[in-house]
């Protein structure tokens, strides 16, 4: 019973590793390049919350605004830092998205002070399932980022948008010729991965109700591991290395012995994971011409 | 490259080399004192960030100690005054916070008031031999020279007598424990309430790291069955694991934290009353106490600073004052100029020498006294900050 209880957990935390992946995988999928600053985003969709569930009070509005905020922010970012630097070296690109990370945790920290905010949005309280005692948040987390996906996975197959972004992603300059506005994709690829982010930040503040500048940083880590063990540029990868990250968190927790590394161990999966599929568990070996 | 260009370069050169040696002389205790008009206490710590309410207390338990021995004329009619700084528990602060301390007249000192700064400031503090008596930095190894002292609990110490407690009151049950493993001050803890436990008293084991400090379902699930849960943290991630608990955790279960735990009651956004269970700690302090020197501290404090940071760092900081004072006169000091080694020298060989530090607001009643190793014997208490909800 202990065990179902660490899986659905694992499932949860690792539902939100995914959301979050997803905005690193699709960003490097088309953009080829690796936004750092994402992880940060959820945080300003913490604060995004905090701020209008005080003012108005309606923890609904709230979260549209921060959706909202968020994905112009992400677009913002886009064309402010990353657009000038297109075609500049992928360093370049990587030194600008930590610093719009710094950037953004500093601006947090000056806005609201470093003193954690506590944030309580829905109180869903707990639910006894099976003979499990589980917490109604939980399942609310894990169900929304199923839902989440497969909406993502319908756009991204189904529509011409999501087309265009499969067809940015394995060749831009093929794809610019077919007439195909690649900067709009990528502008696109940054308002949705903003818009999981500002959701994400929901998720994690109906987890945890301590808002801090850094909020974001660590899972924004944990979920960059997640989208590189899945594969990166993967969609269905991100979602893969998602859940697993989030399961063997869980399971690492749950065992005292093991507990206090479990920091260690999710990062040696993912050397193992490299060592023995170099491009992620779902990711695509590329033919390099020379 | 013309000639001028040479010299120019040549004499930037020099002047950098100038300004990095500049840089290596470094502040030496006993140079600023000469010009002291009044005995000067430095201090270091959280005046703003996440811990602020530590740093906060402390300053202002520290003030108050400093206004009340001035108004009543000084030590052999010399005034203190207390220096304090701002390092936002962050260690690279402690370095400049400490120079620019020396360089103000510092002669003595609180030391810093978290535990990871307060070790930067034992060694600093070590190679210029100024004396501190720390509040509340915990961790075992900050006293580990001659120089240093704590009027608080020592992290080991908290484990030991959270140990005892427990040996006494749960023979032959289950308790659990949720501390932070890559936490000095929680692994500290931890490590010396395991060595000192009771074989009588089982125990299941869950942690937490700085990487994770926001989700505890899987710790919580590990916990539901405990009715008594030892949490060596600070407040916020325990309020965090209170919050996640409700519903899961039994209502009459206990959770019981060390000093790290203060504050709780007061922190911003957590409403502790909408916690069922009962939480307490391990204190030295009743902030709570109706007679005797802790109300009368608590009445002086809260009329001139308010309830929002009175907690047992800032009884203890107006404790260290008194105790240097007490140490001070004892040994007469009259020398306003004494530099910070001297002033050491004469304090240490005070604090091993049996000093007993009387009518402490941390002291419960009793006399407090230094172990030549720089801990503290003092009674502790258990202190409930919210009683269960019946």
């Amino acid at each position: 019973m202990d065990f179902i209880t660490t899986l659905i957990n694992g499932l949860s935390i690792g539902g939100i590793y995914a959301m979050i992946a997803l905005g690193y995988t699709m960003v490097y999928g088309i953009a080829k390049m690796l936004n750092f600053a994402h992880g940060d985003i959820i945080m300003v969709g913490g604060y995004t919350i905090y701020v209008f569930l005080n003012m108005t009070g309606h923890p609904a509005i709230a979260i549209i605004t921060a959706i909202i905020f968020c994905l112009i922010l992400g677009v913002t970012i886009e064309k402010v830092a990353y657009k000038p630097l297109r075609g500049a070296s992928p360093l370049a690109v990587l030194i600008t998205a930590i610093g719009v990370s710094y950037l953004l945790q500093s601006l947090a920290q000056i806005i609201f002070g470093s003193a954690p905010k506590m944030v309580t949005i829905f109180n869903f309280g707990t639910k006894n399932i099976g003979g499990l005692r589980i917490q109604i948040s939980t399942i609310v987390t894990l169900i929304a980022t199923i839902i989440v996906m497969i909406a993502l996975s319908l756009f991204v197959k189904f529509t011409k948008m999501g087309r265009a972004m499969i067809a940015t992603s394995e060749d831009k300059d093929a794809t610019q010729l077919m007439g195909i506005n690649v900067n709009g994709v990528i502008t696109v690829t940054f308002a949705i991965g903003s818009s999981l982010a500002a959701i994400a930040g929901l998720f994690y503040l109906m987890k945890s109700p301590s808002l801090t500048n850094t909020l974001g940083s660590m899972p924004g880590i944990k979920a960059f591991t997640a989208a590189v063990i899945g594969g990166i540029g993967s969609i269905p990868g991100a979602m893969l290395g998602g859940f697993l990250l989030g399961i063997v968190e869980c399971i690492s927790y749950s065992i005292p012995v093991i507990a206090p590394y479990t920091d260690a161990i999710e990062f040696l999966i993912l050397i193992v994971i490299l060592l023995v599929r170099p491009t992620g568990i779902l990711g695509k070996k590329r033919r390099e011409k020379v | 490259m013309s000639k001028f260009s040479k010299v120019l370069c040549l004499t930037l050169a020099l002047a950098m080399v100038c300004v990095c040696f500049a840089g290596c002389g470094g502040a030496k205790a006993g140079n600023y004192t000469a010009k002291n008009t009044e005995f000067v206490i430095g201090m270091s710590g959280p005046l703003t960030g996440p811990a602020a309410i530590y740093g906060i207390g402390v300053k202002n338990g520290a003030q108050l100690a400093v206004d009340e021995i001035n108004e009543q004329g000084g030590l052999n009619g010399i005034k203190f005054k207390l220096e304090a700084t701002d390092d936002m528990h962050d260690t690279k602060k402690v370095s400049t916070n400490y120079s620019s301390l020396l360089e103000k007249g510092m002669q003595v000192s609180l030391g810093c008031v978290t535990s990871a700064p307060c070790a930067e400031w034992t060694d600093l503090s070590h190679e210029d031999n100024v004396f501190f008596l720390t509040p509340s930095a915990s961790n075992d190894d900050i006293p580990k020279y001659e120089n240093g002292y704590q009027m608080c609990f020592a992290d080991g110490n908290q484990g030991i007598v959270a140990a005892e407690y427990v040996n006494d009151n749960f023979k032959g049950q289950t308790i659990g424990i949720f501390y932070k493993s890559d936490d000095n001050y929680s692994a500290g803890i931890y490590n010396k309430f395991k060595d000192s436990l009771s074989k009588d008293v089982k125990t299941i084991d869950t942690v937490f790291t700085a990487a994770n400090e926001t989700s505890f379902d899987e710790q919580i699930n590990k916990l539901k069955d405990c009715k008594f849960i030892f949490m060596p943290i600070y407040y916020t991630p325990a309020s965090i694991f209170m919050t996640q608990a409700k519903g899961i955790i039994a209502d009459d279960a206990v959770y019981y934290g060390c000093d790290g735990f203060d504050g709780i009651d007061k922190a911003e956004g957590f409403d502790i009353t909408s916690i069922p269970q009962e939480v307490s700690m391990l204190s030295h302090f009743d902030s709570n106490a109706t007679e005797g020197v802790a109300a009368d501290f608590i009445k002086k404090y809260t009329d001139a600073f308010g309830t929002e940071t009175l907690n047992q760092f800032a009884a203890s900081a107006y404790d260290c004052v008194y105790a240097l004072y007490g140490a001070m006169k004892k040994a007469d000091v009259k020398d306003v100029t004494i530099s910070a080694s001297d002033l050491s020298d004469i304090l240490q060989k005070e604090f091993t020498g049996g000093y007993a530090f009387e009518n402490g607001v941390t002291g419960g009643g009793e006399p407090i006294t230094w172990e030549s190793t720089g801990y503290v014997n003092k009674k502790a208490i258990k202190f409930i900050i919210k009683e269960m909800d019946k």
